[in-house]
């Protein structure tokens, strides 16, 4: 569904990403594993259409989306749950997820709200609330309901278990878990690589710009090395 | 009292033009970090429609409608020739288009219209005063305070309960992200000029009534009001910049019948000085949005 | 060659020379061409605006803060000008009753001006004061709209105050004797101009100035308080700007309110970005193009004026070309250069650092520095520092030390509060609790560059470099400083240390210009230069490949030796941390989990943890 080939991003002073190729296939759940800096946000960010690539391409349900707008990126399926979350501290929840549906159609997001009260019961509970208020974890869980608000083909997480205790780590490989038995497809860049190694169809590990190891989760959980590749030398 | 009433009424009259002109100023700098100082053309423009318009029989009733759709026309008019094309620029380009708009714009008037003052008849009922026991009151000012109230609830209920002012405080909050939702840039851009245009137009419809002349350098004293009362609101809060335009409002009410006559001339010139102090003292404005230093 | 004074004196003074020459020769052609009276007087406002623009660029240019004001210092040094040098005859006509019995009082010109920039000086380090407190650094806001105040006010007062200034009608009207029939004042004021442009664009307080308008955190974390510099350069300008609206009045022979207003301000404010605001060169440039294309303009409104045979007095041209031309001409300019080049034509290019550099006989390559062998006995400590943003604690009782000679590595995955320890030792943000320290020398509650003055230098993950600054002025910035700050220290020369950085071949290149790996190297130079006790770099190997973070280890390395300093280094690459560190830090969520040598830490199970994460409830 998603095909990375070549791709070269040079942002600023932040990590570089050279000669990346990855691709994920329709239900799939793909993990993007590696040491902070390795390129990983850098490489979503590039394929959502944020940041500037230098070279390579990604092509989407069989369409380029090289460096097209990110708004055109999301209209075609593809979205992006941002690192840090992005959410909108000054809206409530419920404007956040109308957000997230801005490019459906009023009936369709009314159906997907309660779609999202269902699965995310935490959010309803704080429906009328600024999400400035919310806790780390329940902040997550908007920002993913506001992703999924789009209906995407394929949803991309960028760390999502970032800043989060243990029981809502728990929390989170749990939601993508229910997500990949929903059907739907998933490329999450963590930093808790043995969890999501766990839950990960396939991985790539990607460190100092470059994917240096890919194989099924299994795979690469077994590895003794795994640690070394992450440390590289 | 019944002068302090009289007073008070008056500022806050005057505070709506500017609480208007204010927020259109708000709303687009939030979007696009632009400081507007050609918003004051959006005044100059439909005044000079509108006499015109006065010169071709039109008659208040159908010119009030025409001010509004020329300020919006040309608020959207001005985004497309010169702000677009500066978008993403650093805040001193940004600055500095809008200046340099604002002088064509006054310049082009001047030069392809008249640099005279041309007269534009007032309403005749704006002249009328209202007494209540003591106090007297200038029935215009009470029909500003009560079209601004209806207009700022308007606007609010745009921003709150459409997905058009959903987007737009989404945009001003975190642009990127906004873009990430799917929203695009040039529609909420346009939108934020329009809604702009629209308050400007509806702050122009008074403006013009009540100074009943118009010069190509006309815009001058809007703008200035309209981004000062922005700036006392902190800009980036749009709450702020409503409150900022009363408060800049009763300031200037209050500091003309509180200073002695024969500097009174200096009233605009201390209401400035009140606003260097305060961006001295405190650089949010009344209503900080808080600013923090990415290392 | 540090410092150089070839570079810093000579040629200035050699190049404000040739452009004063080129500027007011060009002008006498012209008005030879012309011969008439009308040209004359055009040439003489042209030179006029000069000095004045040129004392604006001293303050845009070094500082970067966008000045509506100095027109409105120009009001008050024209009035106080006038005041003082009208004949009391005059006066009786139009102020009759001026306070401070000024009325009768008259001075000979050179002592007008000389008061009339006084009183502005004084007046300009008030607001000078204000800008300073209202957190001015290039492109805020709020030190714009303080200078539109100025502007206003001054327009205000000048307007609503008749007794002093005349009011709005006739002014303050005069003739002085042989009033400026005699082009020399503006001639030798011209001159100086220039040359007091130069030498302060090239002097320790212009260059540490526009070290800070091109990044102002930087600058602080190199021992610059920019808000010294600013000061520094807003009363330099103020001066030129008096002395310049001094002769404006008594060229014009009068003044009214409205001549020192919003239509000047915005003239001049042309006139510089058109040649480019960070060039002296380009003020000139820019008033000398300015002043043809409005004359041009000019013209082509009036009565049978002719352009290649077609008289633009004809229908339908007429109606385009009309009187008034110029305002227009100033609007399109403005917004004309900024959507197409907002830096002006010459951006920051000045003609004699050309000239400079075209005559510049091949440098000698510099020696090599000398690992310096007299390690000090200092160590740095910092213990129990806490941090919490409301309920959220970022850190909690971190601690680390390091000697000098030492490389300490701290590691940790996002969010373990590296971030935020940094940030605390840089001064950047108040812990709730902790102290840190050099020596015996308490380093709490410092600013950022009372830190770097003290020793501490940082460099940052975000790469910040001088960009339009060549490599050797960043170096020299810190090095700058250090000649201040830290003498007691010894200190590495410019040249051998930008050789040791790898870039002596690109040591006249923009530091925007470099590529990633050189930024780095240079970043880590720029910090030596400081003479630091303790060196602080902030994930240097951020965006390199492998190969290149193993190189940077002996760069850090070498580095810090030539100049006995420790090191304190964050980062996630860990083959580049294990192989540079002599001790390791581990941070994980708020705290220290572990310390010790490279390979103990590698082998600790709770350091693998930490970093692959773990499974639930481990």
């Amino acid at each position: 569904m998603l095909e990375v080939a070549g791709l070269t991003t040079k942002y600023g002073a932040i990590s570089a990403l050279r000669d990346a190729h990855l691709t994920v296939g329709e239900g799939e759940v793909v993990g993007l594993i590696g040491p902070n800096g390795a390129g990983k946000t850098t490489l979503l960010g590039s394929i959502a259409g944020i940041l500037p690539i230098e070279s390579g391409t990604t092509t989407f349900d069989g369409a380029d989306i090289t460096s097209v707008a990110p708004e055109k990126i999301l209209r075609s399926g593809l979205a992006l749950v941002p690192e840090h979350r992005r959410i909108f501290t000054d809206m409530t929840v419920e404007e956040n997820l109308k957000i997230g549906g801005v490019t459906r159609s009023a009936t369709e997001r009314g159906d997907l709200l309660e779609e999202m009260a269902e699965l995310f019961p935490v959010l309803r509970d704080k429906w009328d609330t600024a999400a400035g208020f919310m806790s780390g974890g329940e902040a997550q869980q908007l920002a993913i309901a506001r992703a999924l608000m789009s209906k995407p083909k394929l949803i991309m997480m960028d760390e999502p278990s970032l800043g989060l205790a243990p029981v809502l780590v728990d929390l989170v490989f749990e939601l993508i878990d229910t997500l990949r038995s929903q059907g739907r497809t998933i490329l999450v860049v963590e930093q808790n690589a043995t969890r999501m190694l766990s839950v990960a169809d396939r991985a790539y590990v990607l460190r100092s710009g470059d994917i240096v190891a890919t194989g099924t989760g299994a795979e690469l959980l077994e590895r003794d090395d795994l640690f070394d590749t992450f440390v590289g030398g | 009292m019944s002068e302090l009433v009289q007073n008070l009424i008056d500022g806050l009259g005057r505070g709506s033009i500017y609480a208007l002109l204010a927020l259109g100023v708000a709303v687009v700098f939030g979007i696009m970090h632009l400081l507007n100082f050609a918003h004051g053309e959006l005044i100059t423009i439909p005044a000079y429609v509108t006499y015109w318009a006065f010169n071709n029989g039109w008659n208040w009733w159908t010119v009030v409608p025409l001010i509004v759709i020329v300020a919006v026309l040309s608020s959207l008019l001005i985004e497309r020739i010169a702000f677009s094309r500066v978008r993403g620029a650093k805040d001193f380009t940004l600055l500095l288009t809008s200046f340099g708009v604002h002088f064509i714009v006054a310049a082009g008037f001047l030069l392809y219209v008249s640099a005279s003052v041309k007269q534009i008849p007032r309403p005749t009922w704006a002249a009328n005063t209202v007494a209540i026991s003591a106090v007297r009151i200038e029935l215009f000012d009470i029909v500003v305070i009560g079209v601004t109230i209806v207009v700022l609830a308007g606007t609010t209920w745009l921003l709150q309960r459409t997905m058009f002012g959903l987007a737009l405080r989404a945009a001003a909050a975190d642009f990127d992200t906004a873009r990430l939702m799917g929203i695009k840039s040039d529609s909420v851009i346009r939108g934020a000029f329009a809604l702009s245009g629209f308050l400007a137009g509806i702050a122009a419809v008074f403006w013009i009534m009540r100074e009943g002349q118009v010069t190509p350098t006309a815009g001058i004293d809007p703008m200035l009001k309209g981004v000062l009362a922005a700036l006392i609101g902190g800009l980036g809060s749009l709450r702020g910049a409503v409150l900022g335009g009363f408060v800049l409002g009763l300031a200037e009410v209050l500091l003309r019948s509180w200073l002695p006559i024969e500097i009174q001339n200096l009233t605009t010139g201390f209401v400035f000085v009140m606003i260097a102090l305060l961006f001295i003292f405190r650089p949010g404005g009344l209503v900080s949005v808080p600013q923090v230093e990415r290392v | 060659m540090f410092p150089d004074a070839r570079r810093d004196v000579l040629f200035p003074v050699i190049g404000s020379a040739v452009l004063f020459s080129v500027l007011v020769g060009g002008g006498m052609l012209y008005q030879t061409i012309i011969g008439n009276g009308a040209a004359e007087r055009l040439m003489t406002t042209m030179l006029i605006d000069a000095i004045i623009v040129i004392g604006i660029q001293i303050y845009i240019g070094n500082t970067g803060i966008l000045s509506f004001g100095h027109i409105g210092f120009g009001a008050v040094a024209g009035y106080a000008f006038a005041v003082y040098a009208v004949s009391p005859e005059e006066k009786l006509k139009r102020i009759p009753n001026a306070p401070f019995g000024l009325t009768d009082t008259q001075v000979g010109p050179t002592l007008a001006m000389l008061i009339a920039v006084v009183v502005t000086l004084v007046f300009a380090f008030i607001v000078g004061i204000g800008l300073a407190r209202s957190g001015a650094q290039s492109g805020a806001v709020a030190p714009t709209v303080i200078t539109l105040a100025v502007l206003f006010v001054t327009h205000e007062v000048a307007k609503s105050w008749p007794q002093l200034t005349g009011g709005n009608r006739g002014g303050v009207s005069f003739a002085i004797g042989a009033s400026l029939d005699k082009r020399w004042p503006i001639l030798l004021a011209l001159f100086a101009a220039l040359l007091g442009a130069r030498l302060y664009g090239q002097s320790r307080s212009g260059r540490l100035a526009t070290a800070a308008r091109e990044d102002n955190l930087a600058a602080r974390a190199m021992g610059v308080n920019p808000l010294v510099q600013q000061m520094t350069a807003l009363l330099i300008s103020v001066v030129v700007v008096s002395i310049g609206s001094s002769l404006r009045v008594w060229q014009i022979g009068s003044i009214l309110p409205d001549r020192f207003f919003f239509d000047y301000a915005m003239l001049t404010l042309v006139m510089l970005i058109v040649g480019g605001r960070n060039s002296v060169t380009g003020a000139v440039l820019g008033v000398a193009v300015m002043t043809a294309a409005l004359e041009l303009a000019r013209r082509l409104g009036q009565e049978g004026f002719e352009i290649f045979g077609i008289g633009l007095d004809q229908a339908p041209l007429d109606w385009v070309f009309r009187e008034n031309l110029n305002s227009i001409v100033l609007g399109i300019a403005m917004v004309g250069f900024m959507i197409w080049r907002p830096s002006g034509i010459l951006e920051d290019w000045e003609f004699d650092r050309w000239l400079y550099r075209k005559l510049d006989r091949d440098e000698v390559e510099p020696e090599l520095l000398v690992e310096l062998d007299e390690v000090p006995d200092l160590r740095f400590s910092a213990s129990d520092i806490s941090v919490s943003f409301g309920g959220f604690h970022a850190l909690s009782g971190a601690g680390i030390t390091a000697a000098s000679g030492e490389v300490v590595g701290i590691i940790g995955p996002n969010g373990a509060g590296k971030t935020t320890f940094v940030n605390v030792i840089t001064g950047m943000v108040e812990p709730t609790h902790g102290e840190f320290s050099i020596g015996d020398r308490s380093l709490n509650g410092m600013r950022s560059f009372e830190l770097s003055r003290s020793g501490l230098v940082r460099t940052f993950q975000n790469l910040r470099m001088f960009g339009a600054l060549t490599v050797r002025e960043n170096v020299e910035t810190a090095a700058l400083v250090a000649r201040e700050h830290r003498a007691d220290r010894q200190l590495p020369d410019v040249d051998p240390l930008i050789r040791e950085a790898g870039l002596w071949e690109h040591r006249d290149r923009r530091a925007r210009e470099l590529d990633y790996g050189n930024s780095r190297r240079l970043e880590l130079a720029r910090a030596a230069a400081m003479a630091p006790s303790f060196m602080l770099l902030d994930e240097p190997t951020s965006g390199m490949s492998d190969s290149e973070s193993l190189t940077m280890i002996e760069q850090v390395r070498h580095m810090a030796a030539t100049v006995a300093a420790g090191v304190i280094v964050i980062d996630h690459d860990l083959g580049f941390i294990t192989g540079i560190s002599d001790r390791i830090y581990v941070f994980d969520q708020g705290r220290v989990i572990a310390e010790g040598t490279p390979e103990e830490v590698q082998a600790d199970p709770r350091v693998q943890a930490a970093y692959l994460g773990s499974m639930a409830g481990d």
